[in-house]
């Protein structure tokens, strides 16, 4: 073993007291160029979408380091048949959960709050097959109030304050992973509508300023990647199906939630008809709050097939 | 073998099937396969009895109670002795009230307050019997196996899951008016304050059947010598089945639990084969009697007024019709249990006083789940109809409605829209409503689609009652045949509506 020089002290001792200082939770690395936001996507075989994606945006390794504790945050909210669209395919998260597993994390929780009956959500999502390494990895399905804290929303004009997940300030890395559905209230449910899976009381949101709300959601609740599930998007009948159902075989990640809820709105008709991040209330406001890029034009996209 | 070894031996055997009967009490839950979970149900010679009269149909689900009665044709009462989860809770709380029982009668089995009070239980047995006879069921008030169910389910697992959910994830399970339910079972219990195995004495039901069929039992206890009459074995006796004076036994009072065989002094009482035939006891009065009360209390439960004022009466899917349903149902609250949503709740009033426990979906604590049909799998006697998964679906159990006056969308303009989110038939149709530049969501309801589940009905946003309410409206119970008919198929083919696109869109071109 290695003498331990005084500037080594020094530095390891000045890193420590440093990190102290910043927030666990907040610390997303923001890669920002002058290019705008960097977008991921990969289409083609369904088995290597996850890696291609991330690939594009510069590897897992920049999001989970070793030693990393992972939120996975899927939508496994409905009772519905997993191919209908509804819930976060159990493949895409698998492929996340091993990408983070080589990466090196030593936790995964897989965490949703769902609508229906947990156990039936977790039978009929199929989210067990994700379960590859049942000593690192497990699922919690929220259901207790105290399983939740309230943060104060600053600026907030739908919502004051908000009751999240406190599991979110046991991890280091927060992974999105919504599913490619329509909506019938906020015309499509992508990356920031998927956040409303971390929250204990939804029901305010609706009583409120729906769109708003959501936005202002993505202000405190700040994932660190966000990947959308097209490997079929549900295009109708959303949130919970069914209806018709679009094979695109797609994933979409990225950091800026804003850029990659509107770049995925621009990928296929929602009920028929074709729309852009512009289009969506949501997403606009989330725009407005400055939580990223709205343009298609003013993204970096990386396409790649695989 | 001494006394206390064979107590011993009969603690064992009761806590044995009192655990056992707790371990399919709690295998009876979501995720679990309904298998063996009603054994105890199946085995219940008065509930196959009195359901098949009452119903007039041969409830071929517990015809094994066939088995019990020839059992007790051989061995007498032991049922009550050794099986009976309910008499095991009896003798433990009555060990405990041994200590401060009240001697209220002198222990006389000649007189005539003790004949009148030992007949009840086949009063209370001869009006279920003449009551099922005109058409209606009351067992589910006195049978034991029910009571001790019911008790479990609407008691302890509240109870239970309320600590246990205060510390670790599971879910705290619901039930309405538990406080009845609590209030009945004390009485039971507490009544060891003054004889021990009071209910089973007196009143049980069950036990009077098995009363009568054990007077003509082969086994027995029996005097086999004449005795010094010190009248120990008639003290010690829980049940007083021992009376010096006639030097008799009766068999049919007799639980089997072997105090007077081993606390005889002079060994004379001996469990053997015996062709000895006990009274019946069985006078005309209590046929009268028992008349009498089914022709007062039958039509009080037939004419009453909650069928046609109460729209909200939701019946589990599956569930045969009406009349037939409370007649089968034995309200043991074996449904209410299994329910994932916690949605089915025992009924107070709803359905009358003979309806009372009986199952109802309370939609606002949470709606029948599309992808379960555990209620109707899990009923020991076919009132609520085992259909297959794809064919429950199809089961319309009411229609929702929509309360215009309390809805978000339609009366403050909101962007809600939970229910057509929620509905997981597509029954909920989203229309646009355009007002000074402002577009707004307005949910309405498919009836024809609409299954009346009541998902829409426990996720309405709104505080209190929900603005989307199910009512009993085109409900449809049926005892026999399919509920999927072609035109339901069709409707649901179909089901690509004409929706609006949501208001969460932008529209540029308009």
């Amino acid at each position: 073993m290695g003498k331990i020089s005084r500037r080594d002290f020094l530095k390891a001792g000045a890193a420590t007291v440093a990190s102290i200082f910043i927030p666990r939770f907040f610390s997303g690395s923001e890669v920002k160029s002058d290019k705008g936001p960097l977008i991921g996507v990969a289409y083609g075989n369904k088995e290597k979408l996850v890696a291609g994606a991330i690939e594009q945006i510069g590897g897992i390794e920049r999001f989970v380091k070793s030693g990393n504790r992972v939120l996975i945050k899927p939508n496994i909210s409905f009772a519905a048949n997993a191919e209908c669209g509804a819930t976060t395919s159990a493949e895409i998260v698998k492929q996340i959960v091993q990408l983070c597993l080589n990466a090196g994390a030593v936790k995964v929780i897989i965490v949703d709050y769902p609508l229906a009956n947990a156990e039936i959500c977790i039978e009929k999502s199929g989210i067990k097959e994700a379960l590859i390494d049942k000593t690192k990895v497990n699922i919690l399905m929220l259901s207790k109030e105290r399983q939740f804290y309230e943060v104060e929303v600053p600026d907030g004009k739908a919502l004051k304050t908000v009751k999240i997940a406190k599991e979110l300030n046991n991890v280091d890395t927060v992974i999105n992973v919504p599913t490619a559905k329509s909506h019938s209230a906020t015309g499509v449910s992508l990356g920031m509508k998927n956040l409303m899976g971390l929250i204990w009381d939804r029901n305010i949101f609706h009583r409120s300023n729906l769109h708003q709300a959501i936005a202002e959601l993505a202000t405190v609740v700040k994932p660190h990647l966000t990947i959308v599930d097209a490997t079929r998007a549900l295009t109708s009948g959303g949130p919970g199906g069914p209806g018709k159902t679009v094979i695109l075989n797609t994933v979409i990640a990225g950091t800026d939630i804003v850029a990659v809820d509107s770049y995925t709105t621009g990928i296929t008709q929602w009920y028929n008809k074709s729309f852009t991040g512009r289009n969506v209330k949501h997403i606009v406001a989330g725009y407005k709050l400055g939580l990223g890029e709205i343009d298609t034009e003013k993204m970096q996209i990386k396409k790649v097939e695989v | 073998m001494s006394f206390k070894s064979h107590r011993l031996i009969r603690t064992i055997i009761q806590i044995i099937f009192l655990l056992f009967f707790i371990f399919l009490f709690l295998r009876t839950s979501y995720g679990v396969k309904i298998d063996f979970q009603n054994t105890f149900y199946k085995f219940n010679p008065m509930l196959f009895i009195t359901l098949s009269i009452a119903s007039r149909s041969f409830v071929s689900g517990l015809l094994l109670s066939v088995i019990l009665i020839i059992l007790t044709l051989l061995l007498g009462r032991i049922f009550c002795g050794f099986i009976c989860p309910l008499g095991t809770m009896i003798d433990l709380f009555d060990s405990v009230l041994v200590k401060t029982r009240i001697k209220f009668h002198k222990n006389n089995p000649q007189s005539r307050w003790f004949i009148i009070t030992k007949s009840t239980k086949y009063i209370v047995l001869l009006f279920i019997l003449v009551s099922a006879l005109f058409g209606i069921s009351f067992v589910h008030f006195f049978d034991p196996l029910v009571i001790f169910e019911r008790f479990l389910t609407f008691v302890m697992l509240p109870v239970v899951t309320y600590f246990a959910g205060s510390f670790s994830n599971i879910k705290i399970f619901f039930a309405n008016e538990n406080i009845f339910v609590l209030l009945y079972v004390i009485g039971i219990l507490s009544s060891g304050i003054f004889v021990s195995r009071f209910w089973c004495q007196y009143l049980c039901p069950l036990g009077g059947l098995l009363s009568i069929l054990s007077k003509i039992a082969i086994f027995k206890f029996l005097f086999t010598k004449p005795c010094s009459k010190c009248l120990l074995c008639q003290k010690v006796c829980p049940t007083d089945a021992i009376s010096l004076k006639t030097d008799d036994i009766d068999a049919g009072e007799c639980i089997g639990c072997f105090r007077c065989q081993y606390e005889c002094p002079d060994r004379v009482i001996k469990y053997k084969m015996g062709l000895k035939l006990n009274n019946f006891n069985i006078r005309r009065r209590h046929f009268i009697t028992a008349t009498g009360m089914a022709l007062i209390a039958v039509p009080l439960v037939r004419i009453n007024i909650h069928q046609k004022n109460n729209g909200r009466l939701i019946r589990p899917p599956g569930a045969i019709p009406e009349l037939d349903f409370l007649n089968t149902c034995i309200h043991c609250g074996k449904c209410i249990k299994v329910c994932p949503t916690n949605g089915l709740q025992p009924c107070l009033l709803e359905s009358g006083i003979n309806g009372l426990w009986s199952p109802h979906l309370v939609a606002r604590i949470g709606g029948c789940e599309k992808n379960c049909n555990l209620c109707g799998q899990i009923c020991p006697t076919g009132a609520i109809r085992n259909l297959p998964l794809e064919e429950k679906t199809y089961v319309k159990i009411g229609t929702a409605v929509i309360d215009r006056s309390r809805c978000l969308a339609w009366e403050q303009d909101k962007a809600c829209l939970i229910c057509d989110e929620a509905c997981p038939y597509n029954a909920i149709n989203n229309l646009n409503e355009t007002i000074q530049n402002i577009t707004i969501g307005r949910p309405f309801v498919d009836e024809r689609l609409c299954t009346g589940c009541g998902i829409c009905e426990s996720r309405c946003p709104i505080d209190g009652r929900s603005a989307i309410e199910v009512f009993s409206i085109g409900e449809e119970r049926k005892r026999s045949g399919s509920y999927i008919t072609p035109e339901k198929i069709k409707l649901r083919c179909g089901a690509e509506s004409s929706e609006d696109i949501p208001s969460g869109f932008i529209l540029q071109d308009d």
